[in-house]
């Protein structure tokens, strides 16, 4: 054997690897890779991306005050005139004569700060619930599994009631407020949370890695936290992204039910919706600003979701 | 003339080839083995002379499957070339003059339908049977490949089966139409070896009392030895060997065809025989036009085996390697 | 099968006596009843003596995973004892066995579903230690590394996670997880039959450097009878939660006396046509009959080609034909 040849053979080879470590990396980093060849990942992250701007620059970037009523003496009621789009004021003026433009701007904040703090108070508690539940399930024995069945009937019943009707009743027991709203909806996502993740966790539960673990002699508290949960949290991610798009319609809804922030000068887009409703047949534009922005964020946390679906679970993928 | 040759098959998904320029023919009531490991394109094969792969039209956005897949090479059945045939002539020839028996069986039987409906399914669509007659020649199907009490069996759902049952089943389907070319993917592989025994017997009695040609396609040499007439072994998309099965096992000429004859432990050579694995894994390859694929891997490479494209030489017993001669 | 079935020799380092794994069939919504039972281990004894490799063959179903886990304590026994070494392992209670795992290991059939997807090969490697008391990161990198280098893979592997790795190298990780604790027993459930062909013999020829180097006792369990063969010293053959015939590796394969192992040897192809061509195949007849109800007398009876009427009615004594050979059929000759 010539030198030569054992170094254009192991030139080729190599060439060969490199190709093929540029899909290394952990499962986290490898899902990244692929949404960023998606494009439906891409649009996604484009649309959060720009409302996430928005909404944390919101107050510096809105040409006037969300609040004052600049232009109030321009606005009749009675007569219907709601100035429209023009130079100063991109969007036109709402019922109190204040810049339509600056308020869709700085309401993102709220609206985005009601999506997130009720998808985490669903991601947390829901976590909870079915964590407890899948683990003593798993785990417990013949008691353990007693205790998860009531858990996962308790977490049925609430899954029946609609989740509307939960929220309001949350809701008539706080009091309007903001923080009413995210509770409400927070509270209402729960079950959905704790479902998913105690599926995903007594699946998990099976695979051969978890018999592994118990035949090391690795404690069953660690096996739950460090192999069956993190290995669970893929599709509860993607379903908080998903949940993420209706907590804003809801909170949206609740709002526009008179449930949510009770201070008519505050700019959020549910409200701001509320509010518009009594003008709707003399000026239709005011409810369809914060509606669009509505529905714009929300297909874009949806789409989010989606790829992440996906590039989280190549084999859903393939099948398609 | 050859019932079906494969001529320059290649088979690629986006950027990576599957199926790298496969060569081989079968003839009319042969026998005809395709032998490898996984990834070496023997599936991908199949399902390409099926014209089961996805056409490049029907390819999604995704930019991973960037052009999809892309079939070139040329296929011919009865001297008509399977890979250019539109597609509701290739429907009809499937099944009723070409089928396939695949590794499933569960996955291949549709599990809300009875038995029964899934073979006179066939039977109404390509051989006009209607109603008793259809159930009549479904029960003689059933019967044909072995399964005992089969008008009981026709009303039955497919998980009230087991695997052996399912894959007579799914063989029935597939003579149903007394096609003239059989393909089996792995048929036995998920099997048991008691109840692998018994479906190679039937397909060895189907072939020999029909006439039916059987492509083979299986990792596992010992049912090839026993079953087929030719062999071509596949390594990374292409044969690099092809000859006669007694031939083949008697003077194995490819390096990796030794290799891996040498590495199967067999239960009539002196026991604790020590194995020599082939090294490496089947990652380790380079791109058949830099060299041989298996080089690498090969414990006879030598400076001539990354010298460009190895051709396969010879007729009756071809092999793709360079140092052959020299090996010898 | 009775008692007096195994004689423990004195280097016997596991010793499974009349175990049965049986899994209570469970009917009803709101009122759960017990209806049956699935045989899965119905009274198996077995010894393996220290240093050795015992191969378990049969085919699904037979209950040989089951019973490969119940000697783990993966799987609860319903009924009689293991023993491993001097420790009764069916009669340790929580944290005494969670310990003593550290002397029994297994390898896994499907080694990417048997390694955390999310955990690099260092975390994978270490975790026995940690969790067995062994904190040290200098005493956990040094063992690791050990252990990689004893199964053929490089320590720059660390960083790594399972699914950059290919199948064989997968299993061989697998087996350094295995052996990180550096066990007494080794369960093998399969450790081939998920690899490639040209891969198998290399994790073969492993397991068995291994053996040697680090005094390991095997349990290996197959389907595939050529691999049992060849890494195997003593044999037992398993059909329907009971082992009907056991032997040393190469008086079985030579001189099988049950019609089962008669014709799962017989079934097997060979890879060379002269010999398959001669070849004198027994074809059972029909399937594996349900665990949970297997069939009177001899289980075998409902597939064997030489069955008679004695069969159904009266279970085969497990008996000694020749030194050391164990079989359980009414009888010698077949004709």
């Amino acid at each position: 054997m010539t030198l030569a040849k054992i170094e254009k053979l192991d030139r080729l080879v190599e060439a060969g690897v490199e190709a093929r470590t540029a899909e290394g990396g952990s499962l986290w980093h490898q899902s990244l890779r692929r949404m960023r060849r998606s494009p439906m990942a891409i649009t996604g992250a484009a649309i959060v991306g720009l409302f996430l701007l928005i909404a944390i620059l919101g107050p510096w970037i809105a040409p006037h005050s969300s609040t004052a009523q600049e232009w109030g003496d321009e606005v009749f009621l009675n007569r219907n005139i709601f100035p429209g789009p023009r130079a100063e004021n991109w969007f036109g003026l709402d019922h109190l004569g204040r810049d339509m433009f600056s308020r869709m701007v700085v309401g993102a904040r709220q609206t985005l700060l009601v999506g997130v703090v009720a998808t985490l108070i669903g991601f947390a508690a829901g976590a909870v619930v079915g964590g407890v539940a899948a683990a003593s399930g798993i785990f417990g024995g013949r008691w353990g599994q007693r205790i998860e069945s009531v858990i996962m009937r308790s977490v049925d019943v609430a899954l029946a009631i609609p989740m509307l009707l939960l929220a309001l009743s949350i809701a008539a027991m706080l009091g309007p407020s903001l923080t009413t709203v995210m509770v409400a909806v927070g509270v209402a996502q729960i079950p959905i949370f704790a479902r998913l993740l105690r599926g995903s966790m007594l699946a998990q539960a099976h695979s051969d890695y978890v018999m592994a673990a118990i035949s090391l002699g690795v404690p069953k508290s660690r096996i739950v936290i460090s192999h069956i949960f993190p290995n669970s949290l893929g599709p509860v991610i993607v379903q908080a992204t998903l949940v993420l798009a209706t907590a804003i319609i809801e909170a949206a809804a609740l709002s526009y039910l008179g449930l949510g922030n009770p201070d008519p000068g505050s700019a959020e887009w549910g409200t701001m919706l509320a509010d518009a409703q009594r003008f709707l047949a003399g000026a239709p534009q005011l409810a369809i600003y914060p509606a669009v922005g509505i529905i714009i964020t929300a297909l874009g946390f949806t789409l989010l979701g989606e790829a992440m679906r996906e590039s989280l679970d190549p084999r859903l993928r393939r099948e398609q | 003339m050859a019932l079906l040759e494969v001529e320059d098959l290649r088979v690629a998904f986006g950027g990576s080839t599957a199926v790298d320029g496969v060569d081989f023919q079968v003839d009319e009531g042969q026998v005809v083995g395709l032998v490898g490991e996984s990834g070496c394109g023997k599936s991908v094969t199949s399902l390409a002379i099926m014209g089961l792969l996805p056409r490049q039209s029907k390819v999604t956005a995704r930019k991973r499957h960037r052009g999809g897949v892309t079939v070139s090479g040329r296929a011919r059945f009865e001297g008509k070339d399977l890979l250019t045939l539109p597609r509701n002539e290739m429907r009809k020839r499937r099944g009723q003059e070409l089928a396939m028996v695949f590794q499933d069986p569960l996955s291949s039987l549709n599990p809300v339908v009875r038995i029964g409906v899934q073979i006179t399914e066939v039977l109404e669509r390509h051989r006009g049977l209607r109603g008793e007659a259809a159930r009549k020649e479904a029960a003689h199907l059933l019967d044909r490949v072995g399964i005992p009490d089969p008008t009981r069996r026709l009303t039955e759902y497919p998980h009230q089966l087991s695997g052996g049952m399912r894959q007579r089943v799914l063989i029935a389907i597939a003579v149903a139409c007394a096609p003239r070319l059989l393909i089996a993917d792995e048929p036995t592989t998920a099997l048991d070896v008691t109840i692998q025994a018994q479906i190679l017997e039937l397909l060895k009695d189907l072939v020999d009392s029909e006439g039916t040609a059987l492509l083979m396609i299986t990792h596992d040499l010992g049912v090839v030895a026993g079953l087929c007439d030719e062999v071509n072994v596949l390594y990374s998309g292409r044969v690099v060997e092809s000859a006669p099965a007694r031939d083949l096992f008697a003077r194995p000429t490819h390096p990796y065809t030794v290799g891996l004859l040498k590495s199967i432990p067999r239960l009539d050579l002196p026991i604790h025989e020590p194995l020599h694995p082939i090294r490496g894994s089947i990652v380790d390859v380079i791109r058949w036009k830099d060299g041989c694929a298996f080089a690498p891997r090969c414990d006879s490479v030598t400076e001539k085996c990354v010298e460009g494209e190895p051709a396969l030489v010879g007729t009756e017993h071809a092999h793709r390697c360079v140092m052959a001669e020299e090996i010898a | 099968m009775s008692a007096e079935t195994s004689t423990p020799t004195s280097t016997a380092l596991l010793e499974v006596e009349d175990l049965e794994v049986h899994f209570p069939i469970r009917s009803g919504v709101i009122f759960e009843r017990t209806i049956g039972a699935v045989r899965a281990v119905d009274g198996v004894s077995l010894s393996i003596g220290a240093g050795q490799t015992y191969g378990l063959v049969g085919e699904s179903g037979c209950g040989k995973t089951t019973l490969g886990r119940a000697v783990l304590r993966l799987e609860e026994p319903t009924g009689g004892s293991v023993h491993l070494g001097d420790t009764d392992v069916t009669a340790l209670r929580s944290e005494n066995l969670r310990r003593f795992r550290s002397r029994m290991q297994m390898v896994f059939q499907d080694p990417l579903g048997s390694l955390n997807p999310r955990h690099n090969v260092e975390m994978l490697l270490a975790e026995p230690l940690r969790v067995h008391r062994i904190n040290d990161r200098a005493e956990q990198r040094r063992l690791a590394e050990e252990t990689l280098d004893a199964v053929g893979l490089p320590t720059s592997v660390l960083e790594r996670y399972p699914h950059e790795f290919s199948g064989g190298q997968r299993q061989r990780l697998g087996i350094a997880r295995a052996l990180m604790l550096r066990p007494d027993l080794i369960v093998c459930d399969e450790p081939v039959s998920a690899l490639d062909v040209s891969i198998q013999a290399q994790v073969m020829n492993l397991l068995d450097e291994l053996q040697g180097e680090f005094g390991l006792t095997y349990m290996v369990i197959a389907h595939d009878l050529a691999v049992v063969r060849h890494l195997s010293d003593r044999v037992g053959v398993m059909y329907l939660g009971k082992i009907v015939e056991e032997a040393d590796s190469e008086e079985i394969y030579e001189n099988p006396r049950h019609p089962y192992t008669k014709a799962l040897l017989s079934a097997v192809p060979q890879p060379d046509p002269e010999v398959e061509a001669s070849r004198e195949r027994i074809i059972l007849k029909g399937d594996l009959p349900s665990p949970a109800n297997p069939p009177s007398g001899c289980r075998f009876r409902t597939r064997c080609p030489w069955a008679q009427d004695i069969c159904a009615e009266e279970t085969p004594v497990w008996r000694e034909v020749a030194e050391g050979h164990k079989v359980a059929c009414h009888f010698d000759r077949f004709d």
